[in-house]
């Protein structure tokens, strides 16, 4: 019986950024063994951008590049040079799978698309992954998950209310939706082949994984022309709804987000608050719906004195929905995520020890795990160009004289 | 016609909306899914806004987007019949899915333990708002406060104002989506071996996924990112994200490399320019946050973002969104529903399905299509959400065997 989900799954990996990376690593995590190919004349651009370890810009000094490549190997190879793909060819009989997120046309040109690929493996599994797809008119489209999340319409619904500018989630926000959907459709491929024996090419557009987030407000622009728009905290469910201010921490504001969903809720509410009211416009369930400003300025009143913890605290033993809204410090002193085993410190070839964000789930029989820290650049050439290809050193060092290896 | 990729398999579909999209990612890719409701209806049937603003058990946006693809059986928890009839559905599914405060199910004779022992190879897999073992393990939930305790919500919105959420709440569609991936990991073994296993899915982590690069900033470089509207900033310096223009907003990425020298020959050639960008070395540019700005580059950065702006309010999203492909230009339209609707690219892949509507809204509804083309075993989105119960007879009859009397005699008794 297998330890981990994956063991004895061989990936070949090409992709780079954020989507790819992200869902091969649910593989590696889980026992895959995932080779990443890189190059030090095309980085992964995450390599070169921050958070870095003691300030230091550097490729092997990332915490964001590091984060989205746990468990997995790392070697070099320059994709231009042809030595570097004959290489590549003599790895595809021991892949299952070889994914990509490069910009449609770069593996074609390099021959190391599907259709080259399933003539040297017929049963191969082969994802790309891009911003808008591998074809139709905007498959060149250059652009990262910030921008995919402005165009999928979540820049939009985000804000104060009609005519006011954008307030967005920050970052790259598709690029954490249109991972699970990728892994999603990996996973059952790979099962599918298993039963099958065929394996197939996973074409994702990044924009059409992530606009299921918002396929209510979809469905209803086509059926009716209506647009949601954004709308502040505001809920046509729940009353009172949004984030209410309390009190500071030193120099940090502080807020907790509240939900009440009943007119027994708002009961234990106000008795948690010790507050009590008798202004009619906040009486039932509708009336405070429609009265959410003073509504939300009657609340704001009570919890600015408050504790945002203490509160959660007591608002929770008293059955009513309240968090406080964190910061990512915060996030690093969190009790449940303590308690989930969510933050891990690994010891980085490079950067040494460095926090990194762990598994959102936790499997009972065959858990995934952080395995490794993510590779320096060309960390595995040597167990993989020596070990699996069977170069000598001299071979190696004149791949490497030649820029192949780099 | 279902999707040939996860056809054969059936997943018992117990969730709310902590986790509908797993079933919907489930039933995309050709499962069964088999959505077990109360006999009044779940509660997502219950969810504005409605189509037409018309309330109506099956005219919820949010149960026609993330219960599409599903089937419905009714059956009352509180009833001994009617948890026995879950049991038996159990038997024969590979996966279970639910969302219950924890403890629920267990207490009821359906927790992993007992259902486990009836289906060694059933994959259980439980949807929580905040894990299964901290103080917040039993914590009321609303979507609102995953996203808050998650850290999104502190990076959205306006300096002096509240922090926000979208108008379409999103920590359950992530837990949802987040419980389909882990599903299919434990499947992938069981497939070998015949042994199921547990897998307990933790939203708040969900949602501490999606700050990308913030987490470890605080501990690397000793500071955090504050919301700052359409900037994006920490102490120090902050950068202008999204751009007014004549019709709406351009979002931008304006950073190292060859796109924001496009850009900036573009604002020149369009003759916004300022003469200190016709000399800069744009290649070499690098304004990270947590660069140390001197005053030259502050006074910089807030001149160019002026004057893109003043370059953009001439222009339409349109036009501006067609020179990105043109000019390799890191930008992108603020889209709404509409922008999206006409989008060509999406028109091109065909992305927009029409699924017939006709027994539950009296109409044919237009939604999101496949979520990936695979070129093997395409997905198909091609059926409703379901009514209430709509499928008790063909379950509870062709599947668990019961005749047409069983089975309303069970209705009878209020066991389904």
């Amino acid at each position: 019986m297998s330890r981990y989900a994956f063991e004895g799954v061989h990936v070949l990996d090409f992709a780079w950024v954020g989507v790819g990376p992200i869902s091969t690593k649910y593989l590696a995590d889980n026992g895959a063994d995932v080779i990443r190919v890189e190059s030090v004349s095309r980085l992964d651009v995450l390599r070169i951008a921050p958070p870095w370890k003691d300030g230091q810009p550097g490729p092997n000094n990332s915490q964001f590049f590091a984060s989205y490549n746990t468990s997995k190997k790392g070697i070099t190879l320059d994709l231009g040079k042809p030595k570097a793909r004959e290489l590549i060819l003599k790895l595809i009989p021991w892949a299952d799978i070889v994914s990509e997120s490069f910009t449609p046309k770069a593996m074609r040109n390099w021959g190391l698309d599907y259709e080259h690929l399933r003539k040297i493996k017929s049963d191969l599994i082969m994802f790309s992954t891009c911003m808008q797809g591998q074809t139709g008119p905007n498959a060149m489209y250059p652009g990262f998950g910030q921008l995919m999340a402005a165009l999928c319409g979540f820049y939009y619904i985000s804000g104060y209310g009609e005519g006011q500018p954008p307030a967005a989630p920050y970052g790259a926000y598709s690029d954490f939706i249109a991972p699970r959907f990728l892994t999603c459709a990996l996973i059952a491929a790979l099962d599918y082949k298993r039963r099958s024996g065929k394996g197939q090419y996973i074409d994702m557009s990044q924009y059409e994984a992530a606009l299921h987030n918002l396929a209510p407000a979809l469905i209803d622009y086509f059926a009716t022309g209506k647009s949601l728009g954004p709308r502040g905290n505001a809920s046509m469910r729940y009353a009172p709804h949004g984030a209410y201010r309390c009190a500071d921490e030193g120099p940090e504001e502080r807020w907790i987000a509240i939900a009440v969903g009943s007119d027994a809720e708002w009961q234990s509410m106000l008795t948690a608050l010790g507050a009590d009211t008798s202004d009619e416009r906040f009486a039932t369930a509708l009336s405070r719906i429609e009265n959410r400003e003073p509504l939300d300025k009657f609340i704001g009143g009570l919890t600015r004195s408050q504790s945002a913890h203490d509160l959660t605290v007591r608002l929770q033993a008293a059955g009513v929905a309240a968090y406080p809204v964190q910061n990512c410090m915060d996030l690093h002193q969190d009790e449940n995520l303590a308690a989930f085993d969510f933050w891990h410190w690994l010891e980085h070839k490079h950067m040494g020890p460095s926090s990194y964000e762990g598994l959102q789930h936790r499997l009972s029989r065959t858990p995934g795990e952080l395995r490794s820290a993510a590779p320096v650049l060309g960390q595995h050439n040597e167990e993989v160009f020596r070990g699996m290809l069977g170069l000598t050193t001299e071979e190696i060092e004149q791949l490497t004289k030649e820029n192949v290896i780099f | 016609m279902a999707s040939e990729l996860l056809k054969g398999f059936r997943m018992l579909d117990l969730t709310d909306e902590k986790g509908a999209m797993c079933g919907k990612i489930f039933a995309d890719l050709g499962a069964e899914v088999i959505k077990v409701e109360p006999p009044g209806g779940c509660s997502t049937r219950r969810i504005p806004p409605f189509l037409e603003d018309e309330v109506g058990p099956d005219r919820g946006l949010y149960f026609i987007a993330y219960q599409a693809g599903k089937k419905s059986v009714t059956a009352n928890l509180d009833s001994g019949d009617g948890r026995a009839m879950v049991a038996e559905l159990a038997k024969k599914c590979d996966f279970l899915v639910e969302s219950f405060q924890l403890g629920y199910l267990d207490s009821i004779g359906l927790g992993y333990d007992a259902l486990a022992e009836l289906n060694p190879r059933l994959v259980y897999t439980s949807i929580t708002p905040f894990g299964d073992k901290g103080p917040g393990k039993d914590y009321k939930w609303a979507d609102i406060i995953t996203w808050a305790a998650g850290g999104m919500m502190y990076l959205m919105g306006e300096e002096g104002k509240p922090p926000l959420e979208m108008a379409l709440p999103q920590a359950g569609l992530h837990a949802g989506a987040e419980a389909a991936v882990s599903s299919l990991i434990a499947h992938y073994p069981r497939q070998s071996d015949g042994l199921g296993q547990r897998v307990v899915v933790n939203m708040q982590a969900c949602i501490v996924w999606t700050l990308m690069n913030e987490q470890a900033m605080p501990i690397l470089h000793g500071d955090h990112l504050r919301r700052s509207g359409v900037y994006v900033g920490s102490l120090g310096i902050r950068r202008k994200m999204v751009f007014r223009c004549k019709d709406g907003y351009i979002s931008s990425v304006i950073g190292p490399g060859p796109t924001t020298k496009n850009l900036m020959d573009w604002v020149i050639e369009g003759g916004f320019g300022a003469d200190w960008m016709k000399t800069k070395d744009w290649s070499s540019w690098t304004p990270g946050l947590f660069m140390k700005p001197t005053e030259d580059d502050l006074a910089h950065i807030t001149d160019m973002e002026d004057r893109i702006e003043k370059f953009f309010l001439t222009m339409s999203k349109e036009e501006i969104y067609a020179q990105t492909l043109k000019r390799r230009l890191l930008l992108a339209p603020v889209a709404t529903e509409a922008d999206i609707a006409r989008d060509v690219q999406l028109k091109a892949r065909g992305y927009f399905v029409r699924v017939d509507h006709t027994d539950t809204v009296g109409r044919t509804l237009t939604m999101p299509g496949p979520f990936a083309k695979l070129s093997e075993t395409p997905i198909e989105v091609n059926r409703r959400a379901p009514r209430l119960g709509e499928h008790n007879l063909e379950i509870y009859g062709e599947l668990l065997g019961r005749s047409a009397e069983q089975i309303a005699e069970l209705r009878a008794v209020g066991a389904i």
